[in-house]
């Protein structure tokens, strides 16, 4: 029967194979023009994991239905949304081709040129994604706002010790 | 109608707009944030939202800086600089909303971390609360069987004080002894009993020792090893003085929990006094007994005493010429004479209280009547008086003669047991407690014998030669004295000390009864 290699062996063998037959240090890499785009795509993915992760864990343990809670729910929604929305205006953006952007003599004259199919149409809406991060960040705010409240009242009859949460 | 483009001012706008109202709102949601914090600085939700509103501002800020920027660059015509700027606006965004999410995701591992403490606070708050109750339980458990013990304390110090009590006020004697029968404990009565002054005297002695025949010990200890108990036994307990005490013992073995024999204990009770009336009433019927067959041989020899005497005194008549014969004749009527006296003598033993009046006797007179007579003859042998009247007796209903005839019996006796050179000490008192006048007689003779002491109010005992005495003298004056309701007591040597001090051997003391309701009846 085989004998299976041991960690060790094979960390110790690896070891003396790079010390004994150096060549080009990989250590440092070039990226390219592409890599931050996807970098920030990543982190758009990773910022909808994170929000539908909490999205799962408000559902899974349902704590109040006070004003802070709902203004927190529906801003953590909004944020959803504005993520999937950047994301697809970032996707939409680079399949868009360079000359659909009028830039014109002035700014007030840029321009989308047509035609107009569903992919330019949804670009050009999703650009407007305040109308979702401003309600979000409002919302926010007035939960964080609830919450400050709820501690203020708690603490003038129950003490600094007491948790509202 | 086909539109041919979009403006994209409009976007430009709102966006411009949208960033302004992100920043502000940004830094009001960071505000509040602060505050919780600051608040409740322990709370980690409140950490997580300031984090999560600090990433935000920083991502508001950067967009809104970012769209501000490109508005006024685009508007002025340079997008060749927002290209350049477009990068850092880009990777800050980027970083801002990873940090979100890598603060959303920690949060919950946070929050996990959190709620197992917790939990395990809760268990350990729980299990504290379960504890406090447990010691407060105890603590009431505690203080109860604190109350329980104080309360069987004061029980046992009750009960403690009533046997205490009766150990030591009991008049009977109660002893406790170890297993080498050492006495440990002893009551007072007891104390007195074997003739102790102090409780301390007797600890620690052998019980054995207060025994005056160690036959009688040793007898009840293998009792004692065999049954485990003695009861109701009689025993004599010996004094230092050298004077006994009988009493009734009743002894238990003592044990431990292990049923080793740790001891005895026993109580005994003293029926000296009990036992000496019981003599006294045995004596009693002896001598009424006696009395009875005395009355009855006396009357039966007395008719032929009477015609022996008679026909003795005409043969003297018929004799006179004959000097051989009327010598016998005279000593058959001599012997017969005190053949006669005897049998008078059982006769008034027998009859003592029926010929004679009863009246006021001065017990004094009557001493100093029978002194009169007697004194001389004491005195030829050179015996003297001393003579201690009480001065003021109440006087007795008493039949006179019979009460002379028991005093002149003492002296006589006295006489004869000092012979010659000594003293009578004569006491009359009155003792008001038992109302009773006693008259003492002692001498400085020989004393009596311990071994005949029982016997010298028997009929016909006596110590003196054949013909000196009959042995009914002492039996005569008993039975004088019991019909006056008194009784005569022996005391060889005298108890009391003035008796010894005057030098008496023996005294005997006739207790009177001053007041005698039966003698009248009687009479």
């Amino acid at each position: 029967m085989k004998r299976p290699v041991r960690p060790s062996t094979l960390v110790l063998g690896l070891t003396l194979f790079f010390v004994l037959a150096p060549s080009v240090a990989k250590a440092v890499q070039v990226h390219g023009p592409p890599e931050g785009f996807v970098v920030h795509m990543m982190g758009h993915i990773f910022f909808t994991s994170a929000l539908l992760f909490l999205i799962y864990i408000l559902h899974k343990y349902p704590i109040d239905n006070r004003p802070a809670w709902k203004y927190f729910k529906i801003s953590v929604f909004f944020w959803l949304i504005w993520n999937l929305d950047t994301f697809l205006v970032h996707i939409l953006s680079v399949r868009l081709p360079k000359e659909a952007i009028i830039t014109g003599s002035h700014l007030i004259y840029s321009k989308l040129k047509g035609p107009f199919d569903i992919e330019r149409l949804l670009f050009y809406f999703g650009k407007f994604d305040h109308f979702l991060c401003v309600p979000a960040m409002y919302c926010l705010a007035m939960s964080l706002k609830d919450f400050c409240k709820r501690v203020e009242e708690q603490l003038e009859t129950v003490g600094s010790d007491e948790h509202v949460i | 109608m086909m539109i041919e483009s979009l403006p994209l001012f409009p976007v430009y706008v709102v966006d411009f707009i949208g960033a302004l109202l992100m920043v502000i709102f940004s830094l009001i949601a960071f505000f509040y944030a602060r505050r919780l914090t600051i608040l409740q600085p322990k709370s980690v939700l409140w950490t997580y939202m300031f984090w999560f509103s600090m990433a935000l501002v920083a991502l508001a800020v950067s967009r809104g800086v970012g769209h501000t920027v490109r508005f006024v660059l685009l508007y002025h015509g340079m997008p060749g600089l927002w290209k350049a700027i477009a990068p850092f606006s880009g990777g800050l965004n980027t970083i801002t909303f990873t940090s979100v999410a890598v603060l959303t995701f920690y949060y919950s591992n946070v929050r996990d971390v959190i709620d197992r403490v917790k939990n395990d606070a809760e268990a350990l708050y729980e299990a504290n609360v379960r504890l406090q109750n447990a010691q407060e339980a105890l603590r009431r458990l505690n203080q109860n069987l604190e109350q329980m013990v104080e309360e069987r304390t004061r029980e046992l110090r009750q009960s403690e004080k009533k046997f205490r009590g009766l150990f030591e006020g009991s008049k009977d004697m109660i002893f406790f002894c170890n297993s080498d029968h050492l006495i440990e404990d002893i009551n007072p009565s007891a104390v007195e009993l074997l003739g102790f002054k102090s409780r301390e005297e007797v600890i620690g002695r052998p019980f054995k020792d207060f025994f005056k025949d160690e036959k009688q010990w040793e007898m009840f200890k293998k009792e004692l090893c065999e049954k485990g108990h003695i009861k109701d036994i009689e025993a004599e307990l010996v004094r230092p003085d050298g004077s006994t005490r009988h009493v009734i013992l009743t002894i238990s073995e003592m044990k431990d929990e292990n049923g080793n024999i740790r001891g005895c204990e026993g109580i005994g009770k003293d029926i000296t006094k009990m036992k000496q009336v019981t003599e006294s009433l045995i004596q009693s019927e002896k001598m009424a007994s006696v009395g009875q067959l005395a009355a009855g041989v006396a009357h039966e020899i007395n008719t032929p005493l009477g015609i022996i005497l008679g026909y003795a005194q005409l043969l003297e008549e018929e004799c006179e010429d004959n000097k051989d014969a009327l010598e016998s004749l005279k000593i058959i009527e001599k012997q017969t004479k005190i053949c006669k006296r005897i049998v008078g003598d059982l006769l008034k033993f027998s009859r003592s209280s029926s010929d004679s009046q009863i009246t006021d006797v001065d017990v004094n007179e009557c001493v100093n009547e029978v002194l009169a007579v007697t004194e001389h003859s004491l005195n030829m042998d050179r015996i003297y008086i001393n003579k201690n009247l009480a001065e003021s007796l109440p006087h007795i209903k008493a039949k006179k003669e019979k009460l002379r005839q028991v005093i002149i019996n003492l002296l006589n006796n006295a006489h004869h047991a000092i012979e010659h050179d000594g003293i009578i000490g004569i006491w009359t008192e009155y003792d008001e407690e038992k109302d009773e006048i006693r008259i003492i007689i002692g001498d400085t003779g020989e004393g009596i014998p311990p071994e005949i002491q029982g016997k010298i109010f028997d009929p016909f005992f006596t110590t003196k030669s054949v013909g000196k005495g009959t042995g009914l003298g002492l039996s005569v004056s008993f039975g004088i004295i019991k019909d006056h309701g008194g009784y005569i007591e022996a005391q060889s040597p005298p108890k009391e000390k003035r008796f010894v001090n005057a030098g008496m051997e023996t005294v005997m003391i006739i207790h009177l009864p001053v007041h005698q309701e039966n003698l009248e009846d009687e009479q």
